[in-house]
């Protein structure tokens, strides 16, 4: 392996080349394969049991998303103006190619089911617009007397009503929402104001704009990550190769992705991330080496400066990316393939960022030459230990005080413990907005007015027992539980169901008397009232509510907030009649993106856990058999494991909510901690075979590998501090939690590792 | 000069005189008249057989028993339903006018309730009990609602057909426009397309097997695919007796009541 490097380094110019030229073709690729995936079903793990029902259920339902757009009118809505101004919009709604005809719902298009003292009449509220006071005194009391419609798509209030627009899975792009816009906007009047809201908007912005943040963000993270790195190496050559490397295996690492035509999902955007991380690790390392060494031999050649630097470090360096690539690797064990792809990319990253390391970096210091030695005081006699005396007095005091980091590393396991039991999941996507942006404002205010923008849905299902939902009895069960979850929460402003029909037209056959806003007790009347509305409202409207051989049923909760909480409890309360269901023969299951939301989080969570386990176990046994110890192998996993909790006790106690991008993030604390962990103890171990004293090798590994962690740290700490300023939330947390998992990796390294390496008293023990 | 006119003439007196070519010169207005007003009989009973199919291919079937008698300015229809048993004896009773202006009325008695109730609807283009056929579609167009061209003439299963697309004079019909295939030789259709607000196919109506009844012919089985929805209805007729002399008091509210 040495050999191979040193003869690489006799043709720096030719290694420079061929890895340019490749990263060029790599570029061309991504420019030509590259593409974001915005649908976020293509995320899901489409064989799991709960998206196959949901998915179906979709289908037999046609549950989908619906974009909310919301009227204001603070005088009242019942005018001329605000009406005509809604039955244009809702006409140009249903023109868009996006969206289909039927799936546009709203005043205008809704039946008004009635009852007149000999009969039923349904009928459009309105076709032309109202003009005469008396025409629109008699809409408003129709609104009002119409409990599907009051409260659903005009509010208690009457200055808000709703048009619902449903739009398929992946319907949505930033064009499509700019156009939506622009047709609300250019609707809107002196009186009429217009919102836009919804699931389908949350999503799709989200999805452009996390990405669009981190474009702009990302370039003054490399800049400050630029200018600490030429801060801590003081050198503008090695500071511009050691972000070459990180250049170049992000490049390849996206390169093959659309080489092998993978989309880039929104969790590969972390990648860069983890190879920033890791990636300017290694530059650091061999930077300080050869500082250390050119400072100590200030006559010696270039040649000589880098085989020697090769020679201390490549064992390191390959050590540090195997294991770390393991441990992304491990990743693949996840249900959920854009974490696949994640981990396989990362560790290809990682692995690329190695041989850069190796072979790009010293050609690239054979072109440009070495960097200036710093005077230092040969003739002073240091016993054999190091230079630098804060480095020595550092690791002396720690030694010495050896109980304040163990202590200290006790109460931050027992506080992170703690935290740990606060932690939440969260898969809202609104919650990923600013608390003041307009998208998060409107949602708000839609929600003041409505049953809720965000909807779940319970599928009961018969399991094939024809006509089981024209039972009185499960309707009226379906009945109690439905006002049961809407009063017990506060969160479900509205629910929906077959049964609201058969109360409905129960009540209207009975000359609009409010005691017969009930399920009759006669199966035949309920399906003779089904039947009838057949033959006189829209039949397609059924067909969301109940199947063919009403054999299911969908029953829609509106729920006020789309977070875990809001979600979890209603399925709680729908939970406890899961017994007299099931006595019926009826199973309980869920649809919708909420739920599917939800399960997912779930699962990317479930997965991270067992991903980090199993790699901890591979990382533990690879470093035993580098080290050919495995106290050294437990030793090493220290830092990963105090990062981790540290990590997840953090966010417990902030409460920053787990979610698919900080659950990922748990996977740079293994990055990180391991690179840390094997650059001290290979230095040790060196170290150790000079010296009998414990002392001296502890001081000479604070002093160069101490230095070059303690420099990888400041670097990245200061780059994605910047992170800090964005405007997108999850960014700022991502900034946070990497300079945190930074941070404790760099403390646990240098203190409480070095503490238990040196009481484990390995590499002394014979002597 | 002199050619010309002797041409002229020459045309004139072969068409006068070739009478296969008078009825080629049919409008395609007066071909969906001929359509519109082809003897019917004055009154029918039948057995229906109404069967809804959906995407998933899932079927509903009702059988209803039919009475229909036209008065000329009224058509009056009752029926009741035989199956499924949920909804037996429902019955459901329409008057149907000629004139423009005045609605259908609609009464409808469920046995379950024992009230019969009016329904009423503000629209034609409402879909006949849960099918893919509207009111419309089953017969009550008038004639002047659409603007008829003649487009050609084609073969469909063996009959030569004509060719007519009917565009809906108001602007805001559910149709924009309809293509019906109309067999020369009956003037019966056997095949109509149905195109939405948007010009994009939307229905298929396809005929099937007619019969001669008492001198009249009835088509037994119509079929109606929503192209866009992919549901289907299918109506088939048997026990059909036409101009029977179906009595007066079979379209009474009593009579919906009391069942058959």
């Amino acid at each position: 392996m040495e050999k191979l490097l040193n003869k690489l380094l006799k043709t720096p110019w030719i290694t420079m080349l061929f890895v340019v030229v490749i990263s060029v073709v790599f570029f061309m690729v991504m420019k030509k394969n590259s593409r974001m995936e915005t649908d976020l079903d293509k995320y899901m793990p489409q064989n799991h049991p709960a998206f196959i029902y949901s998915n179906q259920a979709e289908e037999w339902f046609n549950i989908k998303d619906g974009i909310i757009i919301a009227l204001e009118n603070k005088n009242g809505i019942f005018n001329s103006e605000t009406l005509d101004t809604l039955k244009q919009l809702t006409k140009h709604l249903q023109k868009f190619k996006e969206i289909n005809k039927d799936d546009v719902t709203s005043l205008y298009t809704a039946d008004n089911i009635v009852g007149t003292e000999d009969g039923m009449d349904v009928k459009r509220f309105f076709k032309r617009v109202p003009k005469s006071e008396k025409k629109l005194q008699e809409l408003k009391t129709n609104v009002e007397n119409n409990e599907m419609i009051f409260g659903r798509l005009v509010s208690d209030d009457e200055t808000v009503t709703v048009i619902i627009a449903e739009i398929g899975d992946g319907v949505f792009t930033q064009e499509f929402y700019n156009e939506i816009l622009n047709v609300a906007k250019n609707s809107e009047t002196k009186d009429t104001k217009i919102y836009v809201a919804g699931r389908p908007i949350v999503e799709g912005t989200m999805a452009l704009l996390g990405p669009a943040d981190m474009k702009k963000m990302v370039p003054i993270v490399l800049l400050v990550i630029f200018i600490v790195l030429f801060i801590t190496l003081r050198s503008f050559k090695g500071t511009l190769i050691t972000l070459g490397v990180v250049f170049f295996s992000t490049i390849w690492a996206f390169g093959l992705m659309a080489a092998v035509n993978i989309p880039i999902y929104a969790v590969s955007t972390m990648i860069p991330v983890m190879l920033i991380a890791i990636g300017v690790a290694d530059g650091i390392h061999l930077y300080t080496h050869l500082h250390t060494f050119v400072d100590h031999n200030p006559n010696a050649s270039k040649k000589e400066a880098v085989t020697d630097m090769l020679k201390h470090l490549w064992k390191p360096v390959v050590m540090t990316s195997v294991t770390t690539a393991v441990g992304f690797i491990s990743l693949l064990t996840s249900q959920v393939y854009p974490v696949k792809y994640f981990g396989i990319f990362t560790a290809f990253g990682v692995m690329m960022a190695m041989v850069f390391s190796l072979v790009f970096l010293p050609a690239g210091i054979m072109i440009f030459g070495l960097p200036k030695a710093k005077k230092i005081n040969m003739d002073e006699d240091k016993g054999g230990s190091s230079h630098s005396k804060t480095a020595n007095s550092f690791a002396a005091w720690i030694i010495k005080h050896k109980y304040v980091s163990i202590l200290g590393t006790a109460a931050v396991i027992i506080f992170s413990l703690i935290g740990m039991q606060e932690i939440w999941i969260n898969s809202s996507f609104l919650e990923k907005f600013e608390k003041n942006s307009e998208i998060v404002q409107t949602d708000k205010f839609i929600n003041e007015h409505f049953g809720g923008t965000s909807t779940l849905n319970l599928i009961l299902d018969s399991k094939g027992k024809k006509d089981m939902f024209k039972e009185p009895e499960v309707l009226k069960l379906v009945n109690k539980m439905q006002k049961d979850v809407d009063n017990q929460l506060q969160v479900v402003g509205n629910t929906f169901s077959l049964a609201d029909y058969i109360n409905r037209m129960n009540k209207v056959m009975n000359a609009d008397n409010e005691a017969y806003n009930t399920i009759p007790d006669d199966k035949n009347m309920i399906a003779q009232y089904l039947l009838l509305y057949e033959m006189s409202g829209d039949p397609e409207n059924l067909n969301k509510v109940v199947d063919y051989d009403y054999e299911k049923l969908n029953v829609t909760f509106q729920l006020k907030s789309d977070n875990s909480k809001a979600i979890n409890s209603a399925l709680d309360v729908i939970h406890t009649y899961k017994d007299d269901f099931n006595k019926l023969g009826i199973e309980l299951n869920y649809a919708g993106s909420g739920y599917k939301g939800l399960v997912f989080t779930d699962l990317i969570l479930e997965g991270q856990i067992k991903s980090l386990i199993l790699s901890l176990i591979t990382i533990i046994v690879l470093l035993s058999l580098m080290f050919k110890s495995v106290k050294i192998g437990l030793i090493g996993s220290v830092p990963i494991i105090i990062t981790a909790l540290i990590s997840f006790g953090i966010m417990g106690f902030l409460g920053i909510p787990l979610n698919t991008t900080t659950a990922l993030l748990s996977s740079i604390a293994i990055g990180i901690g391991i690179d840390y962990a094997v650059h001290f103890l290979e230095q040790y171990r060196h170290n150790a075979t000079n010296t009998d004293n414990k002392m001296i090798a502890a001081q000479k590994t604070m002093a160069h590998s101490g230095k070059a962690i303690i420099f990888n740290a400041i670097v990245v700490i200061a780059g994605f501090m910047v992170l800090l300023f964005s405007v997108f939330p999850p960014n700022r947390e991502l900034g946070a939690l990497v300079s945190l998992n930074m941070f404790t990796s760099f403390v646990g390294t240098l203190t409480i590792m070095l503490v238990l390496l040196y009481q484990s008293n390995i590499y002394f023990k014979k002597k | 000069m002199k050619t010309l006119k002797i041409t002229t003439i020459l045309i004139a007196i072969f068409i006068a005189t070739n009478p296969a070519s008078i009825s080629q010169n049919l409008t395609g207005k007066q071909i969906i008249e001929k359509v519109y007003n082809r003897d019917t009989g004055n009154d029918q009973t039948s057995d229906l057989s109404m069967i809804l199919i959906n995407a998933q291919n899932k079927e509903r079937v009702r059988k209803l028993k039919q009475f229909i008698k036209d008065y000329g300015t009224v058509e009056k229809k009752i029926m009741f339903f035989v199956s499924p048993a949920d909804v037996k004896n429902t019955s459901f009773m329409n008057w149907s006018y000629d004139d423009e202006s005045k609605n259908d009325d609609q009464w409808i008695y469920l046995p379950a309730l024992r009230k019969t109730k009016r329904i009423s609807s503000d629209s034609k283009s409402d879909y006949f009990m849960g099918s893919d056929f509207t009111y419309d579609d089953l017969g009550d167009r008038k004639l002047e609602d659409d603007t008829h061209t003649l487009l050609m003439e084609e073969n469909v299963d063996g009959k030569l057909c004509y060719v007519v697309e009917s565009t809906s004079v108001d602007k805001d019909y559910m149709y924009s426009k309809t293509i019906t295939w109309i067999d020369k030789a009956t003037f019966i259709g056997v095949k109509k397309e149905f195109y939405d607000e948007d010009g994009e196919l939307l229905k298929i109506m396809t005929v099937g097997n007619s019969q001669t009844i008492n001198g009249i012919i009835v088509v037994m089985k119509i079929t109606m695919e929503n192209m866009q929805k992919k549901h289907k209805t299918i109506m088939q007729l048997s026990n059909v007796n036409v101009n029977n002399g179906v009595s007066d008091s079979y379209f009474t509210e009593r009579m919906m009541m009391r069942g058959i």
